[in-house]
């Protein structure tokens, strides 16, 4: 019996002693004023990983980042769990009303890449929008349909199955991709649309960019989307895409800078910043799945001098870091908009 | 040792002479306030999961349960298509674990060799000690691969007239999910079935031998008998694990959203489902719909349980009554 007290005596201080020292570390903790957190997107991770330290240096903010997906980024903003979040595709109207409050300002730019597995290629597969449309549509159903032929005389296209594989989770990369889709093909547009998430009428789903690159690698004859940066870092054939100036295009930094001659000489609004399928003039080397990533704050924060110095950085001398990683610099326009937008971000009282 | 005749303490005496004891009434009160919370606790996720589902409820009713669809642009959401997938998928898993299992354990208990009995026993329990994120990754990897290069056109070679098995073989699908179920699964069973035989009584299974059965027929009919409430009870936990796996069966399932009669194809299970769209719902009709896809799975995991507390009860009632 003494035993039993005794015992219940340590447990009980135990938990006392556990429940005190967490208060005490928990007020600290919200009060470190140069610390931003943040959360979303697997995308510009790389490129934020080499923010991070360099703004740590200049400014002395303590930024930290962890991807853990766009829908968490936007979640997590939302909620004002972190100081803001990351997200490749642009919130929808209901994500905006929810998070009360918020800007979203375009950050890094990069390109969507379409790798494909057929080994003994005799070269680089070329395809086009509607070809990739009806792809995804289940329309084409073999390598070497009359559709892909015609884009690739040279090639000797097996008698395969093309499997299709898309993203099975919440992803920028998808909205882009199915942005493009939609855009070049009336018949997907009507029947998938274009949203981060879509019911797709056949294919194989996959789990995150990894997912996606470990079912493409160990299929023959499929095809899938995933972030150029991705898709080079894991040395996958990728396809070219034809653009409207009828040229077959590769998602390097060139033909991303050419897709960008379609914006307006000034950004007022979002929804200008689209630049898929850009048109015939933008030119013979413009590439057609390109897109930005956003980062999203709320308008009313306790860390907004961090927050307005931190994207002003990011936005300014942070994109050399682009290049190396394939995210181009962010053109003027769109630079000025961010600017603005950076202003409205204030200290909540 | 003889016993003292023991006199009742006076009225005045310290609590411990009196009979009540204070590390009987703290434990006493501890243990009351843990059950307490743990039903609470129940009640508030229950309580909470129907709260955020009900914008979903309230917008599709209980039709919800036999849509099948999913569609996040024209916000169009269904069950059926997970439903579906759940309960195949588990069912396949179930069908194939069980009896694995069972022979796992006569193995171990009735014909290995003492020797080899504990270190393939260990390594059996080791698989379960696999993280679901492993497994996952091993199928899409090396097991999804297998199975749509060999497994599946053998299927289909020999059983191919069966609906089952027509379409294109596929590394990810039904089929895959189910078999990677039935490997998460038989470690649990299959250790429960072992320590259920091995508590079989002695005298018992001598018994029918002595009247003349063989060693199978005294398995059969002594054995299986007398550990029938337990192996239900262990093959419906296997069920519960089935039904919850999420991240292991997201990875190999495919994600499709619409039934397909072949194995072959993708699909996708509830539990799979809601872990790969639940933070990418750009909607609130959207998170009202995967949340009532968590009521209903909790509903699905509810009643499972509770057929399984009914079988074993009957098990017991049966076996009292010999």
């Amino acid at each position: 019996m003494k035993r039993a007290l005794t015992l219940m005596l340590a447990l009980a201080s135990m938990v006392a002693i556990a429940v005190v020292a967490g208060r005490a570390e928990a007020a600290p903790a919200q009060k470190t004023d140069t610390s931003i957190t943040g959360t979303g997107a697997t995308f510009p991770f790389p490129l934020i990983s080499k923010w991070i330290p360099a703004v740590g240096s200049a400014y002395g903010i303590n930024v930290t980042y962890s991807p853990t997906g766009s829908g968490a980024g936007i979640a997590g903003v939302t909620a004002r769990t972190v100081d803001f979040g990351a997200s490749d595709a642009p919130l929808s109207a209901d994500q905006l009303a929810a998070c009360k409050g918020c800007v979203v300002i375009p950050w890094a730019l990069s390109a969507t890449s379409v790798p494909y597995n057929l080994p003994g290629l005799n070269g680089r597969l070329r395809l086009d929008g509607p070809t990739l449309a009806n792809i995804y549509l289940g329309k084409i159903t073999k390598w070497n349909d009359a559709a892909v032929k015609a884009l690739n005389p040279k090639l000797n296209l097996p008698d395969t199955k093309i499997t299709p594989v898309y993203r099975s989770d919440g992803s920028g990369t998808t909205y882009n991709f199915t942005e493009y889709l939609s855009s070049v093909s009336a018949e997907f547009k009507g029947k998938v649309g274009n949203n981060t998430s879509v019911s797709w009428p056949t294919g194989i789903g996959a789990r995150g960019s990894s997912g996606v690159a470990g079912v493409v690698s160990k299929t023959e004859g499929a095809l899938s989307y995933v972030d150029v940066a991705y898709s080079i870092k894991n040395q996958f054939q990728f396809a070219t895409i034809k653009n409207r100036a009828g040229k077959f295009a590769t998602p390097g930094l060139r033909g991303i800078n050419a897709a960008l001659s379609q914006l307006p000489k000034k950004v007022t609004q979002l929804s200008q910043l689209k630049i898929v399928d850009p048109p015939k003039s933008a030119g013979p080397l413009a590439y057609p799945i390109v897109t930005f990533t956003y980062v999203i704050v709320p308008t009313g924060s306790q860390k907004a001098a961090e927050l307005r110095k931190f994207i002003y950085w990011a936005v300014t001398q942070g994109q050399k870091f682009g290049p190396a990683l394939l995210f181009q610099p962010l053109p003027q326009p769109v630079q000025a908009f961010a600017f603005r937008e950076i202003k409205k971000i204030q200290a909540s009282t | 040792m003889t016993s003292v005749p023991h006199e009742p303490p006076a009225p005045s005496a310290p609590l411990e002479r009196r009979g009540i004891r204070l590390g009987d009434v703290l434990f006493q009160g501890v243990s009351v306030a843990a059950a307490l919370v743990a039903t609470g606790l129940l009640v508030l996720i229950a309580y909470k999961v129907i709260a955020q589902a009900w914008p979903a409820i309230k917008h599709f009713g209980l039709q919800f349960l036999w849509r099948e669809a999913w569609n996040p642009v024209t916000e169009q959401f269904g069950a059926l298509t997970f439903i579906y997938g759940t309960v195949v998928t588990a069912a396949i898993a179930l069908l194939l674990a069980t009896p694995l299992s069972l022979a796992i354990a006569l193995f171990l208990t009735e014909m290995a060799p003492r020797k080899l009995a504990a270190p393939i026993a260990t390594m059996v329990e080791l698989l379960a000690a696999i993280p679901s994120v492993v497994l996952g990754l091993w199928g899409i990897l090396v097991f999804g691969p297998w199975v749509a290069q060999h497994l599946e056109p053998w299927l289909q070679s020999s059983l191919g007239f069966l609906p089952i098995f027509s379409g294109d073989p596929s590394q990810a699908g039904i089929l895959p999910a189910a078999l990677i179920l039935t490997i998460m699964i038989v470690p649990i069973t299959s250790a429960i079935c072992r320590e259920l035989f091995v508590r079989t009584p002695r005298d018992l299974m001598d018994g029918a031998m002595a009247l003349g059965s063989t060693r199978w027929e005294a398995i059969r009919r002594v054995m299986f008998a007398y550990a029938a409430p337990g192996i239900s009870a262990a093959v419906l936990l296997g069920l519960g694990r089935a039904f919850g796996e999420a991240i292991a069966v997201t990875q190999v399932v495919g994600g499709f959203d619409s039934i397909n009669r072949s194995l072959f194809h993708p699909g996708d299970t509830l539990a799979s489902r809601i872990a790969s769209q639940y933070q990418g719902a750009t909607s609130e009709l959207q998170v009202g719909s995967i949340l009532y896809l968590a009521a209903i799975l909790m509903v699905i995991s509810l009643m499972t349980n509770l057929a399984a507390q009914f079988i074993v009860r009957r098990f017991e009632k049966a076996r009292r009554a010999v």
